[in-house]
């Protein structure tokens, strides 16, 4: 035992209860006694004990009755109960209410043995369970790590993790690029059954398409020019776990013929190899692209979509859930200035603005890559207008807000900008007549920067 | 004066001398507690269980360390079959840190399946209990290293297979506690 095994024993006869407490006390137990149900609940609000050990005689609160308080307050508590031969009736009943198990009176020191030492195992697989998760948890943040939210289309989405990660099903997730599908991937893996299992992932996209298949399934030794050594596939790796396959929009249709084939049979063959491999992982895709579409035109398999497709989950982008930029902006800033030792505690008035004001077309990526260059550059407290640098600037104003002449002033300004101020260069790209540009350069009055 | 702790055996009725005299040896050479045998008192039917035919071993312990002089240890031996309140049977009991232990006789003179065994492998067993209980006394608990003395044995079978000797670890606490225990002797003496 790493730490004592604090045993509260409830008993209200002393010769029983005092017996107890002196065979526990040699196995090194930390031992505590309660002569009453009453006394035991007085003892169980001040202190958590490991395991109780309850009488089922006794006057007063009966020890069925002080199961019943005990899986009522604390229901993950670990209970025993003690009854006499010719209660096992009453055992029963306590297993139904809750009991880990029960012992017969007098007990045989060689059951309570083993008794005692399989709730010792159980309590440390508890808390190793209870250590883990809450390690997973640290590491996802205090919610859904990244995916941080407040606006109602994300907090269904919040909702539908929850869902689909107790199911085994498998899930393709689709949203813009930059919306966070791996995020929504991996909060779906560590809320799953197979969160202490691996979480394999691939962007399928980013593989030249001759390597793919040994990347998703590995290779023998000799398979190939340069497979100098045998190498474990992702669909190796996720065995036990989860298998996320980023942008399967991109996949061949032969790619998609394997794969299909491996869903079907939960077995593969690595390249070079004779041998089918098994692999149990739970598979969740993620594309930008209509995959609906690509069916349609023949791009992606029907019957590959179909087996992918059992639950699918959008992530919206970031312009369709604009209340969710500042506390994303505020998360990713803080983070960043931790990170880098920056003293940047957040962002001024303007800076927000123009952070709610743009389209976002990269999304959250573009958002945190936004943020970190932010606290880069950054030298107060807050962040202005002046520190943020945007990919797109040309939505850093929303269409809404503007109207068609400064739409036509802006694109004069910048071509004008573009060409170095020289008129005809100008007229060339906007197709418009020397003299027709220099009217639109008067009416909107631009001045050449000096 | 001697320059041990003392522990005194308590023979409980008509026990078989030899095994009174091995059991001292034992405490005498193994724990390095100097031994002494006191003269046999009655069977403790003090301490009988009604309806189980069976002696509470608690009940004798208290009883022995009643009239014991300070930090001398005593240690009871009988041929009746000991219990707990709580516990089917126990093959002996003893007061962690305390004063005193109690081992019975009675269920180690067969084998599992009910046949005598040696009177060899009898005193052997009694020894190896005797070890384990009064090392409790010391203040050891039950330790998990296979083949230690301080490890439990749920029936004779595990008893035989234990080797007569603590592991590197209860031999290390077994030296600190009689260490303690004799600091506590000397300043006890007058």
């Amino acid at each position: 035992m790493n730490r004592p095994f604090k045993i509260l024993i409830v008993d209200d006869e002393e010769a029983m209860r005092e017996s107890m407490k002196a065979w526990l006390l040699k196995d090194g137990y930390v031992v505590e006694t309660a002569a009453s149900g009453f006394e035991a609940l007085d003892v169980l609000a001040a202190r958590r004990p490991d395991l109780v050990l309850i009488d089922i005689k006794m006057p007063g609160m009966n020890g069925l009755e002080l199961l019943g308080r005990i899986k009522e307050n604390q229901p993950e508590m670990p209970a025993v109960i003690i009854t006499a031969y010719g209660s096992i009736k009453s055992a029963v009943e306590a297993m139904k209410l809750g009991a880990n198990d029960y012992l017969l009176k007098p007990l045989d020191p060689e059951h309570l043995m083993l008794l005692m030492g399989k709730m010792v195992r159980q309590s440390a697989m508890i808390q190793e369970n209870e250590a883990l998760r809450a390690r997973l948890a640290e590491q996802d943040g205090a919610t859904f790590g990244d995916l941080i939210a407040q606006s109602e289309p994300m907090l269904r989405v919040f909702d539908l993790i929850e869902e689909v990660a107790v199911s085994e099903a498998s899930v393709l997730i689709t949203g813009e690029t930059g919306v966070g599908k791996e995020l929504v991937a991996r909060a779906i893996h560590s809320r799953s059954g197979r969160a202490l299992g691996p979480f394999a992932a691939i962007n399928c996209g980013a593989v030249a398409p001759n390597l793919l298949e040994s990347e998703l399934f590995g290779h023998e030794r000799g398979a190939f020019t340069g497979a100098v050594r045998s190498k474990r596939g992702r669909v190796d790796l996720a065995d036990a776990g989860t298998l996320f396959l980023d942008e399967i929009g991109e996949i061949s249709p032969q790619m998609q013929v394997s794969l299909l084939r491996v869903l079907e049979e939960k077995t593969f063959l690595r390249v070079g190899g004779t041998e089918p491999v098994e692999s149990d992982f739970r598979l969740i895709c993620a594309t930008h692209r209509n995959l609906p579409v690509m069916v349609r035109t023949g791009a992606f398999r029907q019957d590959f979509f179909y087996r992918i497709n059992i639950i699918s989950l959008h992530v919206p982008p970031l312009r369709e859930r604009r209340q969710d930029i500042p506390l994303l902006a505020r998360h990713f800033l803080l983070r960043f200035a931790r990170e880098m030792g920056k003293p940047v505690e957040g962002l001024n008035v303007e800076a927000l603005r123009l952070l709610e004001a743009y389209a976002w077309p990269g999304n959250v990526r573009e958002l945190r890559n936004v943020m970190e260059r932010a606290v880069v550059v950054g030298r107060g407290r807050l962040i202005g207008p002046r520190e943020l640098t945007f990919i797109h600037p040309e939505s850093e104003t929303p269409p809404q807000e503007r109207s068609l002449s400064q739409v036509e002033a802006e694109h004069i300004r910048r071509t004008l900008e573009y060409c170095g101020w020289n008129v005809s260069r100008a007229s060339q790209i906007l197709e418009l007549d020397r003299g027709t540009l220099n009217r639109r350069i008067k009416k909107f009055d631009l001045k050449r920067p000096d | 004066m001697e320059d041990r702790p003392l522990v005194q055996v308590v023979p409980l009725g008509r026990v078989d001398e030899t095994a009174v005299n091995v059991t001292a040896a034992h405490l005498q050479a193994v724990l390095d507690l100097n031994t002494q045998i006191l003269s046999a008192r009655p069977v403790p039917d003090y301490a009988l269980v009604p309806g189980r035919h069976q002696y509470n071993a608690l009940s004798i312990i208290d009883a022995l360390t009643r009239d014991a002089p300070p930090s001398v240890l005593r240690l009871g031996l009988l041929r009746q079959d000991l219990c707990l309140p709580i516990m089917s049977f126990v093959y002996g009991e003893a007061q962690i840190e305390g004063q005193g232990a109690v081992v019975s006789l009675y269920r180690l003179g067969t084998t599992e399946d009910g046949r005598p065994v040696s009177p060899d492998q009898l005193y052997d067993r009694l020894a190896k209990i005797t070890l384990h209980e009064m090392a409790h006394v010391l203040g050891l608990i039950h330790c998990r290293a296979p083949g230690c003395l301080m490890r439990f044995s749920p029936n004779p079978g595990h008893i035989d297979r234990m080797d007569m000797i603590f592991c590197p670890d209860c031999s290390m606490e077994l030296v600190r506690r009689r260490t303690r225990l004799f600091r506590n002797y000397l300043a006890s003496e007058p």
